[in-house]
Order: C-alpha cells, then structure tokens, then sequence
C-alpha cells in the first residue's frame, strides 16, 4: 500500500469517469501533437521534394506554381518552353545539371514526367540522396518507362509490364474525368525500372524520355491534320519538342549550399520577362509562410481543445467531491495530514493528466499514419509518420502540468474538507 | 510541532476543565474531568444529542475546544496543531464508527494497510499485520471489496483498521446501532477482545442501554459531569 494506490484505488473506484476524461485528455493531446508533428513533417516533406535543383525555369504564372507544378505535380502545366528558349537556356550558363521536363500526361491519374536521362544520373529527388532502383534501371531508349515506388505500389505495375498513357491528367480539377484526356493506345510503354521510395512526391510519378512525349503529342497533330499514321522520330519537328520546365544546377563545391552565383543568374533569368524562374527551396519555404497564420490557428484550436479538458478534469474531480470527502474524512481520522490529502487529490489529477498525453501520444501516431495514408491516396503528399520525440515530450509535460493545475481546485477543497461533519452517518 | 516525549505510566486518556461549544449552533459541551487507564474499558451511555460524538471528536482532535485539556497517552492533543496532530491521532487513536466508515472500492486488508501507511509501523510488518489482524477477527476474504462483505464482517474490518497502529485508546462510536441485538452483543465482544488482545483501552459510546451489561466500568454522561445546553446558557 502506498499514496499511489490510494490514488489509483480512488480513480478505479469512479472508473467510468475516469477512462471518458482520460480519452478526452488524450484525443486533445493527441490533436496537439498530431499537428505539430505534422506541420514540421510537412516542411520537411515539402523541402525533400526540391531535391538538388538550384533553378526551375518554366511558364507558370508565378515561381510557387511553377514549384508545385513542376517538382510537386500539383497540375500539368498550360504553357510550354520552345525548343530555341530551351536551347537558349542551355547555352546562357555553364550549367552543373540541366535536366528538361515536359509534364502533362499520366496514367491511372498518376503524372508522367518526360525527361532525359540527366534526370537519373544528376538530379537528386532528395539533396544527398541520388536515386536508387528497387528493380531494373533507367529508361535508354522510347518508349520505356521507370515508375515510382508509390506507383508501383499502387498499381501494381512490374517489371516488362505495359502500359498506355493519357494525354492530360485525366482528372479534372474538380476530381472527375477531364473532357480532353484521351488515351494513346498505338503506343505502348514498357516498365524497365522501379525507384526505391524517396519519400518524396517523385514516387507517385513516371519516367519516359522526351521523345517518346513528343511522338505522342506529333500524332495528336497529324490527327488533328487529318492524317493517320505512326509517328517516329523522323516525323518530329521543333514545334514538337517542347517541355514544360527545366531543372538547374550551377557548379558548386559544397553540395548542400547554394553557390554565390545563384544569385546573380537568377536575377539575369529573370529580367526575361516570358520565362518564370524559382528558387525551389525558398518557394516551399514562401509557401510554409504563407500558411504559417493558418498554421497558427490550428494549433490555438488544439490548444483551447487541450484547456478544454483540463476543464473536464476538473469538473470530473468536482462532481466526484461528495463521495470524496467521506474518503478524505476517513484518511483524516487515519493520519493523513491536510498537505497529505491535498497531494493525494493533486496526484490524481496529475495521473489523469499523464495517462491522457501518453495515450495521446499513441493517437497521435495512429492519426498520423492514417493522416499520412490520406495525404497519399487523396492528394499525393509524401509524409513519413514521424512523431517528433521533442514535441511530443513538451506536449505530454504541458498536459501533465496542466491537469495538475486543474487538480488544484479540487485539492484546495479536499483540504479543506470538514471532517467531523464528513464522517456522519449517511442518509 | 511538539516535542513531548510519550509516556508509558500515563493514563490512556485523561480530560481536564473541557469546554466545547458550537457558536452557531447554540449548542456547549462542559467535561470537568475524565481519566481512562491504560486498558481499561468504559461504556459511555447517553441519549441522542447530548454531545457523545462531539466528546469522542474532541478526543481524536478533529474538533477544538474552547478551553480544558485531552491528554492520550499524555500528549496533549490540543497542544499540537495541523500534521502533527493528525500523527498523533493515527498512532495513538483508533476509532470504529457506527457505518463503519470503510473506504469503498479498497478490499479489507487494503482497508487495514491504509491505516498503517499513516502509521510508525515498519513497513515490512505491514503484510503480516493487515492480514493477521484480520484473521484474528474471523476475515477469510481479505481480498475482497469490504461493499462485498456482510455487514458484520464489515464491522471487524473496521475494528481491524482501529488496531492496526497499535492504538492506546480505541474510540467507537455508537459501534451496534447499525446490528440486531445478537450481533450487537457479538460485535461489542469482538470488539472488547480485540483491544484486551493488543492492550489497548476502550471508549464506547453509544445510546443503548442493553451495551451496559458488557462493561465493568459504565457511566452516563451526566453522571460524569459532562453537561450539555444552550450556549451562553447554564449548562
């Protein structure tokens, strides 16, 4: 027997009570630390995905479009880069990495990046971490195709499997079919390559070369000329071979800061007016300050939600005061001092408080794996179920504490309970 | 916090010039002097109201007179405030009540460990303790929930938790409203037994004349001085 299992004695005694306020508490911790946990995986989650590109240049209305268009596959992008702006590009720097993309068509609702073979051999999906393959290798010639983890995964794909794809997402924006998707059935891709997962939005994407787009998008144009036929290479003219964006890289010795000529290059692409240039790295970082205030909100919601249930803690030891004072008498008459029982009634409270975080802490791990599922299957956000061990530290000490403050109230009144007038026969 | 040392040769309880009274009440206590030595057992008798429980509380110093003494063991009880008061009851105090005032939802022989966690007793005799104290009074169920227990088993637990600390005086009060006449007499025994077996001494109170036979030393209170009235009234 010790003060302890007085206490827990007491809390089992109003079992129901107890478990409903320690759910409460917990839900509320839980909601804390889900949405701390989640805003700084989100960031990071966001900033994993720029990879080690210095530069995105495209055509979109603004950098943070471009970065979510052209590194996060947000849309597919409306307007393209020419083939003489690309070469332009190419020859204005001594560039450490240009890798050009054209996004637009998809399979399964899934985006298809077409790029060149640089995008492999040089582009990191996630700074210091170059791309592994799970299975197979790079695509080398038209028509193969590399598929992402999440991809893979999803639909199953494997290795020699082929495929079609869609001209367009083939969802709109409001979730259903597009009305201009259509599928290229006369060319079939091959699956010679599945990324390991990166944990970024690149594992939700596939990998052909350019030509390969190019030739579907020249027999959209011979259909359109009214002229049936199968496309190749020989058939492509520049008009064709377009991209969507272009990912930069400038010589640098130190791969993980940004070389003192980014700078300079990026105010020099600028001044052309028809071309948008972003910095990924600080538009993800716009991007996060700019959902900061929201971010913000949230986290006072879960916090009025947390002094919530302090409230219930205290209401519940308050309701529970008539049957606790024939208790306290009775401890009274036994020895206990006044500071004895006040500690008693402070310990329990703080018991609620400590099974609710640590509960909480397991709801939140729950809730952010299933958060983490829905990110992926509702909008292709790569989140990696991590609770921050700091914040959820802090988060159970801020409850624990708090339901310590709301058991002082009830402390105060079980120390001052009467006890003559307490240990009367009832009724 | 005092700094009296206990005393082997003093009476178990002793009450010099006691004066109570209730001020919003209208209701006044006066006690001029009652001596109980160690062991010895006395039967208090009076009608409901006339101050029994008052006098037993002002005993256990859960209630504070106006003036006089209450010494057990030879400690004042009075002399000392707040914790250590409430020491010196736990080690020197037991009392029974007439519901027995078992704490609900602890079983019987955690009803006893609780009693001694209060106490001075080591905490490694707390086991054999509990559980022979509870066995000594016919408890086989030690485990139980005392709310499981019949009404007379939940009495001896109550008289097991009283004795737990190896009390000098055993205060019960009105111990067999709550019983049939065979199980009053039963649990008067029970209880007289109990303390004769740990050497403590025994204060009843109660409002039943049939308790008398039980008792050598029986007295009702207005016999014994202790005079009850109005406040500010002539007592």
């Amino acid at each position: 027997m010790s003060d302890f299992a007085i206490v827990l004695r007491s809390l089992l005694a109003r079992r129901f009570s107890t478990i409903v306020v320690v759910l409460l508490v917990a839900i509320s911790a839980g909601l804390l630390l889900a949405i701390l946990s989640l805003r700084t995986a989100g960031e990071r989650a966001f900033q994993r995905g720029t990879g080690n590109a210095h530069l995105l240049v495209s055509k979109d209305g603004s950098p943070l479009v471009s970065v979510l268009n052209g590194l996060f596959y947000a849309n597919p992008p409306k307007a393209p880069i020419a083939y003489g702006e690309l070469a332009q590009i190419r020859a204005s720097f001594p560039w450490a990495m240009f890798v050009p993309t054209a996004v637009g068509d998809s399979y399964r609702g899934f985006p298809v990046v077409a790029t060149t073979g640089e995008f492999f051999s040089k582009f990191e999906p996630v700074l210091g971490e170059p791309w592994k393959f799970a299975e197979g290798r790079a695509f080398e010639r038209s028509f193969e195709v590399v598929i992402g983890a999440g991809v893979a995964r999803e639909t199953g794909l494997r290795m020699g499997a082929e495929l079609v794809l869609t001209h367009g997402s083939g969802k709109s924006r409001e979730g259903g079919e597009a009305e201009h998707a259509h599928v290229h059935e006369e060319y079939k891709f091959t699956v010679v390559g599945i990324l390991a997962p990166t944990s970024s939005p690149h594992d939700r994407a596939l990998f052909s070369d350019l030509e390969s787009t190019w030739i579907l998008h020249a027999h959209d144009r011979f259909e359109r000329e009214g002229k049936h036929k199968t496309v190749t290479a020989g058939d492509l003219v520049e008009e064709d071979r377009v991209v969507t964006g272009v990912l930069l890289r400038l010589p640098s010795r130190d791969p993980r800061s940004a070389p003192p000529a980014l700078v300079a290059q990026y105010d020099k692409m600028r001044r052309d007016g028809s071309l948008t240039v972003a910095i990924p790295s600080n538009e993800v970082q716009r991007l996060f300050s700019i959902v900061a205030s929201i971010d913000v909100l949230f986290l006072a919601m879960a916090a009025a939600t947390l002094v919530s249930s302090g409230f219930a803690i205290l209401l519940s030891m308050i309701n529970s005061m008539a049957e606790r004072r024939r208790q306290v008498a009775i401890l009274r008459v036994l020895g206990a001092s006044q500071a004895r029982i006040f500690w008693l009634v402070l310990t329990e409270s703080t018991v609620v408080g400590l099974a609710g975080a640590a509960l909480g802490v397991v709801v939140c791990a729950v809730g952010l794996f299933a958060a983490t599922r829905w990110l992926i299957a509702a909008h292709g956000i790569v989140i990696a179920p991590e609770l921050d061990p700091r914040s959820a530290v802090l988060v159970a000490m801020g409850t624990t504490l708090l339901a310590a403050i709301a058991g002082i109230v009830p402390s105060v009144l079980a120390y001052r309970t009467p006890v003559a007038r307490n240990l009367r026969p009832l009724g | 916090m005092s700094t009296q040392s206990p005393s082997q040769q003093a009476p178990a309880l002793e009450i010099a010039r006691l004066h109570f009274r209730y001020g919003d009440r209208g209701f006044e206590l006066q006690l001029p002097h009652l001596t109980l030595a160690r062991g010895e057992e006395m039967l208090l008798v009076g009608r409901s109201g006339c101050g029994k429980s008052t006098l037993l509380q002002l005993i256990a110093g859960l209630v504070d007179p106006m003036s006089g003494t209450v010494k057990v063991g030879g400690h004042d009880m009075h002399a000392v405030r707040g914790a250590a008061r409430d020491r010196l009851r736990g080690r020197s105090i037991g009392m029974v009540f007439q519901t027995f005032n078992l704490l609900q939802g602890f079983t019987a022989r955690e009803n006893v460990l609780v009693a001694l966690l209060m106490s001075d007793v080591p905490k490694s005799e707390w086991p054999a303790r509990a559980e022979g104290l509870l066995r000594s009074l016919g408890i086989e169920r030690l485990d139980a929930r005392v709310e499981e227990l019949s009404v007379g088993q939940q009495q001896r637990v109550a008289v097991a938790r009283a004795l737990a600390c190896n009390p000098i005086l055993v205060l019960a009060d009105e111990p067999t409203a709550s019983l049939d006449p065979d199980n009053a007499a039963n649990a008067v025994r029970v209880l007289r037994d109990a303390c004769r077996e740990q050497g403590a001494s025994l204060l009843v109170v109660s409002h039943d004349p049939s308790l008398e036979s039980h008792f050598a030393r029986r007295e009702r209170l207005d016999a014994i001085g202790v005079a009850v009235g109005a406040a500010g009234g002539a007592a």
